[in-house]
């Protein structure tokens, strides 16, 4: 297979061996692939058959976790969007056509087309990580981390739930903030906030009573963050709840960001763990990459670094890889 | 057997430069056999990265409303792996060349695609079913499906709405 291999020093014959050169020299040892590829492309296999393996770890526990969960929350319930995870998957994917153009340059001797494709492959993976992090901060501005005592997200509006309203609004800051707004006058409000206000009050008087119900609870958790009801092209608010305004923004929480009252979603949790994890794992997977393609970009990527570059395009095309089920199973599910 | 001999095999060949061989050594022919192959040519690139953002587009579908299947979930579901796993065949035959490799390619991807099958099958009696059977402490806690309808039926009720008004 490899022909190379078999081609000997000063000029000899395959079947030659070391003693025929003359006593003194000693046998010549001769390197024989046990596979017809080079050792770092092998060894680069060899690595993402490991990760093959851990990431089909983490997503199988994502589905199996998925799917036996009792309630899972919808793409909505969590602020997830759609349309920028099918925009974050169109770039993964150009920047995996970029990095083989590099790949190809390279090889025809096109050192800075090379370089061109590798500077844009390192670009569309940096775009990729900015567009993770602002999903990121949509999450955290929800409240919706992988953890206590940062998480303020809720599985069901029960007694826990409204006590810890209860304490949230009985926190010192808070009842000074309450005040202030209290005290307000309602034309230095916008008429969005004077409503919000008045609920506000309503749900204090909510949690604060002696006889809530189950049912009281669920208003109480609908006021500060309601579950966005599903629209096709984007999350509009479709159920209309309350005086017209849809969609997500409604919520007390969004209106007051202050407030960072508790919320619900049933389910929540356990998806802000697996959600984080996979996207976590994949983002550092995605950093690696982006230090690969920089420390590379100080070589001159001729023909002799095509080797390099195969390597880490084999990295990136898994990232890619994943990515390509990530999607799907995280967005679309 | 000592650094001369390495240094004038070196000069000669690429043969003990172990890591070098396929890059260095066969470079002469490797440009014949890149187009002997077929392989490495750009239309067929850009080929395969339409053929990506049509599946996508395609899975994308699933989330618009001309999708037809929207109150059956599993159908879209399946849809979506389906299409999943062909961009992946696409990603890794043409674009890490596993199209143009050797027979090694097997040794290496199906004992990987098998482990992992198996491990994600393994975790199934353990993490999928953990809710099977849950005491009942915790099942008092857990969130179930009638809590998602407590919360739409409160949005609907539009209590502190009209309250507010």
């Amino acid at each position: 297979m490899n022909a190379s291999a078999v081609s000997l020093p000063h000029g000899h014959d395959g079947h030659s061996h070391g003693h025929d050169d003359g006593g003194h020299h000693g046998p010549v040892l001769q390197y024989q692939p046990g596979l017809p590829l080079s050792r770092g492309k092998l060894i680069m296999w060899l690595f993402l058959s490991t990760e093959i393996m851990f990431f089909a770890a983490l997503l199988g526990s994502y589905v199996v976790l998925r799917f036996g969960a009792p309630v899972w929350p919808k793409p909505h319930h969590v602020h997830l969007s759609e349309p920028i995870g099918a925009f974050n998957t169109f770039v993964l994917i150009c920047s995996s056509v970029t990095i083989v153009l590099a790949l190809e340059s390279a090889r025809a001797n096109k050192a800075g087309l090379a370089k061109m494709w590798m500077l844009l492959t390192l670009l569309l993976g940096t775009l990729f990580l900015g567009v993770k992090g602002y999903e990121y901060q949509a999450k955290f501005s929800h409240g919706i981390y992988p953890q206590a005592p940062r998480s303020r997200i809720y599985e069901k509006p029960d007694l826990y739930y409204g006590s810890a309203v209860r304490d949230r609004l009985g926190e010192p800051a808070i009842i000074d903030k309450l005040k202030e707004l209290d005290e307000t006058p309602a034309d230095k409000l916008t008429p969005e906030q004077v409503s919000a206000r008045a609920r506000l009050q309503q749900v204090r008087k909510m949690v604060a009573s002696p006889e809530q119900q189950a049912f009281d609870l669920a208003v109480v958790a609908d006021q500060v963050m309601p579950l966005p009801t599903e629209g096709p092209g984007g999350s509009h608010g479709g159920s209309g709840e309350g005086g017209g305004h849809g969609g997500h923004a409604s919520g007390l929480n969004d209106i007051f960001p202050w407030l960072r009252l508790p919320a619900v979603i049933p389910g929540g949790n356990m998806w802000a763990s697996t959600y984080f994890l996979l996207t976590g794992f994949h983002a550092i997977h995605v950093m690696v990459g982006l230090i690969v393609f920089t420390i590379l970009l100080g070589y001159k990527l001729g023909p002799k670094d095509a080797g390099k570059i195969e390597n880490a395009g084999l990295y990136w095309h898994f990232v890619d890889l994943v990515w390509i089920f990530l999607f799907p199973l995280l967005y679309l599910f | 057997m000592s650094d001369h001999d390495i240094h004038s095999a070196h000069a000669h060949g690429p043969i003990t430069r172990a890591g070098d061989i396929p890059v260095h050594g066969e470079h002469d022919e490797h440009d014949h056999n890149s187009h002997d192959h077929g392989h490495g040519g750009i239309g067929k690139y850009l080929l395969v990265f339409l053929a990506l953002c049509g599946l996508t587009t395609m899975s994308f579908l699933t989330y618009s409303s001309v999708w037809p299947w929207r109150d059956q979930p599993h159908v879209g579901w399946a849809f979506m792996m389906a299409v999943s796993c062909t961009k992946a065949m696409l990603v890794v035959l043409f674009f890490m060349h596993v199209f143009w490799e050797a027979n090694w390619k097997y040794v290496l991807t199906i004992p990987a695609a098998m482990m992992a099958i198996f491990l994600a099958l393994m975790l199934v009696p353990d993490v999928g079913m953990r809710t099977r059977m849950v005491s009942q402490e915790r099942a008092l806690r857990m969130a179930r499906t009638s809590d998602v309808l407590l919360m739409e039926q409160a949005a609907e009720a539009k209590v502190l709405a009209e309250a507010a008004h």
